[in-house]
C-alpha cells in the first residue's frame, strides 16, 4: 500500500513539475473571474450572494466544461507521453505489475479532477465573499457539494474516456481530440437522439447526475439509479478495455 | 571457465525463448545462461532478434513460448521477483526531460524498495554525474544520459544490468568511457552484464564471452581473451621483394602452407606452426629474398563473425 502511494506520488510529480500544470488553474480561475464581471454587470439589484454564486459556478453550465476540458488534456497525456517519450521502458521495468501502474496512473487524474474542482469550490468562494451580499439560503453549502459531486462524476466519466483511447492510442493528441469531440457532441447527440427510446443505455444521456434534481429526467422513465447504474457499466467498461489493453501490449 | 560455471549458478537462463509475431518466428527456441560478474555479449546482424531476445527477458514483450529465469525466478510467472534483479537501458535512455536529472532519479528510487539517499549519491558519484543533478535532462547531451541510464540502472542494486546497443549514438570518446564503465562494474561489484550490439571491435573489448544469433536462432557462442594454443597454427604474413621466389621457398619448408599472395603489399600469407617461422625465415635468406616486414594477422571477431552468419547478406 505503501508503495502504491509512492507510485501516486511519482505521477503527480510528473504532472505537476510540467510547466503547464499552473496553467490548469489559471484558466479557472480566469473563467470565474470573467463569469462574476458578468453577473456583476448584467445583474442590476438582484446580486446573487456568497453561497449562490458558487453553486452558479461548480454547475456543469457554470465553469464544469471549462474542468472537464482540462481535465482531458491532461489526462490524455497520462499514458501517451511516456510512450512518445520512451519514458515507459524504466517504467515497465521495475519491480510493480503493469496492472498497479496504470492504477496509480488512474488514481492521479481523478486527483488531478477532484483538486480542479475543489480548486474552482474555494475560488469561487472567496470571490464571492469580496463582491456579493453574504447572506445565506437554505442547505445552501450542501447544495455546492452536492453540485460538486455531481461535477466530479461527470468529470470523472470523461477522463475515463480518455484514459481508456489514451492507453489505446498511445498518441496524446488523438485523445485530446476524441475527449474533446465527446464532449462537444453531447449536447447535440442527447438532443438528436431523445426521441428514440434505445438511447436512454447511451453514455451521454447518463452522465449528468444534477438533471434529476433540477430540470428532471431527459427521457420519460428514466431515474437518478437508472443513470448512476449505466454510466457506473460504461465507465467500469472503459477501465476493463485500458487494463486489458495495457497488460498484453508489447512494448518495441 | 566451464568447471568454474558449472559450480556456480547462473544470474539469468535463457530456455527456448520464442517469440512468432504474425506467424513469422522472430526469435526461435533460443536458449542460453549468463553466470555471475561475466560480460556477454549478443551479438547477431540486424534484425537477427536481439532487441526483441532483450525485450522479452526484461517483460516489455510477452513471451509466445519458453520462459527466462532471474536468480532462478521466472519473468513470466513471478515478474516483480524476477525483475527486481534487472537493470536495463533499452535502446537510448530516455528520461523526462523538463525534470532534473536528480527528479528523474528519485522516480525509479520511490519504484524500487529499500533504496536510500545515501545509494543515490553513491550511483551518481560512480557514473561522475553529480555537479550535474540539478540540470534539466533537456540540457543534458547524449553521452550525459548514457551515464544518467546507468545510474538508474544500478539504482536499486541488480545482479544482471542489460544494456541493448549501449554505444549507440556516442563518439568514441564516449564509448571508450562506456566500455570502461561497464568493465568497472563487472569487475568491482560482481555484476554480470549482458550487452546486445552489431558493433564487433567494440564487443571484442568488452565481452569476456559473445553469444551470436542470426534469424533468431542460435548460432554458436566462443570465449573471447584465451591464450592460442600452443599446437595452433597461426597466420604470419612475410612482405618481401620477390613473391614468386618468396612462395616457392617457403613452399619447400615442411608444414608450412601457402595462404595468399598479396601481390599490391608484396605480401605473403603463411599458415604454421611457431617453431617453423626460424626455419622459413633461414629458408628465404639462404635463397637470397629480402625480407621487410613479419607481421602476425589474426583473425579478428568480425572475421570469425562474417563466417558463422554467411557474411555478405545485409539483413
Amino acid at each position: 500500500m505503501l508503495s502504491f502511494g509512492q507510485l501516486v506520488y511519482n505521477e503527480w510529480l510528473k504532472m505537476s513539475k510540467k510547466r503547464s500544470f499552473l496553467i490548469a488553474y489559471a484558466a479557472i480561475l480566469i473563467c470565474i473571474a470573467a463569469v462574476g464581471y458578468l453577473i456583476v454587470a448584467t445583474a442590476g439589484d438582484e446580486m446573487p450572494t456568497v453561497l449562490e454564486f458558487t453553486s452558479i459556478i461548480m454547475a456543469k453550465n457554470g465553469v464544469g466544461v471549462i474542468v472537464t476540458i482540462i481535465a482531458i488534456i491532461f489526462t490524455a497525456g497520462v499514458v501517451s507521453k511516456e510512450h512518445q517519450l520512451g519514458t515507459i521502458k524504466f517504467l515497465l521495468i521495475r519491480a510493480h505489475s503493469r496492472s498497479e501502474i496504470l492504477a496509480s496512473k488512474y488514481v492521479t487524474v481523478l486527483l488531478f479532477t477532484c483538486s480542479l474542482i475543489i480548486f474552482s469550490a474555494i475560488i469561487a468562494a472567496t470571490g464571492g465573499f469580496i463582491v456579493f451580499d453574504h447572506a445565506a439560503g437554505d442547505h445552501i453549502w450542501q447544495k455546492i457539494a452536492q453540485a460538486a459531486l455531481y461535477q466530479f462524476i461527470y468529470t470523472g466519466i470523461y477522463v475515463t474516456l480518455t484514459f481508456m483511447f489514451g492507453v489505446i492510442t498511445r498518441s496524446s493528441g488523438a485523445t485530446i481530440g476524441i475527449g474533446m469531440t465527446a464532449v462537444l457532441l453531447e449536447g447535440i447527440l442527447s438532443m438528436l437522439l431523445s426521441g428514440y427510446d434505445f438511447s436512454k443505455y447511451l453514455l451521454f444521456m447518463n452522465t449528468d447526475l444534477s438533471i434529476y434534481a433540477s430540470s428532471g429526467p431527459p427521457i420519460e422513465g428514466m431515474t437518478f439509479s437508472f443513470s448512476s447504474v449505466v454510466a457506473a457499466a460504461y465507465v467500469l467498461l472503459f477501465l476493463a478495455a485500458s487494463f486489458v489493453t495495457f497488460k498484453k501490449r508489447d512494448i518495441a | 571457465m566451464s568447471a568454474y560455471q558449472n559450480q556456480q549458478h547462473a544470474v539469468m537462463q535463457l530456455r527456448n525463448v520464442t517469440k512468432l509475431i504474425s506467424g513469422k518466428k522472430i526469435v526461435d527456441q533460443l536458449s542460453f545462461d549468463v553466470y555471475p560478474g561475466e560480460i556477454v555479449g549478443l551479438l547477431g546482424p540486424n534484425g537477427a532478434g536481439k532487441t526483441t531476445t532483450i525485450r522479452m527477458i526484461v517483460g516489455l514483450m510477452d513471451m509466445s513460448e519458453g520462459d527466462v529465469f532471474i536468480q532462478g525466478k521466472s519473468i513470466r510467472s513471478d515478474f516483480t521477483k524476477a525483475i527486481r534483479n534487472i537493470g536495463a537501458i533499452i535502446e537510448n535512455p530516455e528520461f523526462y526531460p523538463y525534470m532534473t536529472g536528480y527528479d528523474n532519479l528519485k522516480q525509479y528510487q520511490r519504484m524500487s524498495e529499500g533504496v536510500t539517499e545515501e545509494r543515490l549519491k553513491t550511483v551518481t558519484e560512480l557514473v561522475g554525474l553529480q555537479d550535474a543533478m540539478n540540470k534539466k535532462v533537456r540540457a543534458y547531451s547524449l553521452g550525459m544520459r548514457q551515464r544518467l541510464g546507468i545510474a538508474q540502472a544500478l539504482l536499486h542494486n541488480p545482479s544482471l544490468l542489460i544494456l541493448d546497443e549501449p554505444t549507440n549514438g556516442l563518439d568514441p570518446a564516449g564509448i571508450r568511457e562506456m566500455r570502461e564503465y561497464l568493465k568497472r562494474i563487472a569487475n568491482e561489484a560482481g555484476i554480470s552484464i549482458l550487452v546486445s550490439s552489431h558493433l564487433l571491435a567494440e564487443m571484442e573489448l568488452m565481452c569476456s564471452r559473445v553469444v551470436v544469433i542470426q534469424e533468431g536462432k542460435y548460432v554458436t557462442h566462443r570465449t573471447l581473451g584465451e591464450p592460442v594454443l600452443q599446437e595452433q597454427n597461426i597466420s604470419i604474413s612475410i612482405r618481401v621483394d620477390d613473391l614468386d621466389r618468396a612462395r616457392k621457398a617457403a613452399a619447400n619448408v615442411e608444414q608450412v602452407e601457402v595462404v595468399q599472395m598479396l601481390v599490391e603489399s608484396n605480401e605473403l600469407v603463411l599458415s604454421l606452426m611457431d617453431e617453423q617461422i626460424p626455419q622459413v625465415v633461414a629458408k628465404l635468406g639462404s635463397e637470397q629474398v629480402q625480407i621487410y616486414r613479419i607481421t602476425e594477422t589474426k583473425q579478428s571477431l568480425e572475421d570469425e563473425f562474417l563466417k558463422w552468419t554467411g557474411g555478405n547478406r545485409i539483413a
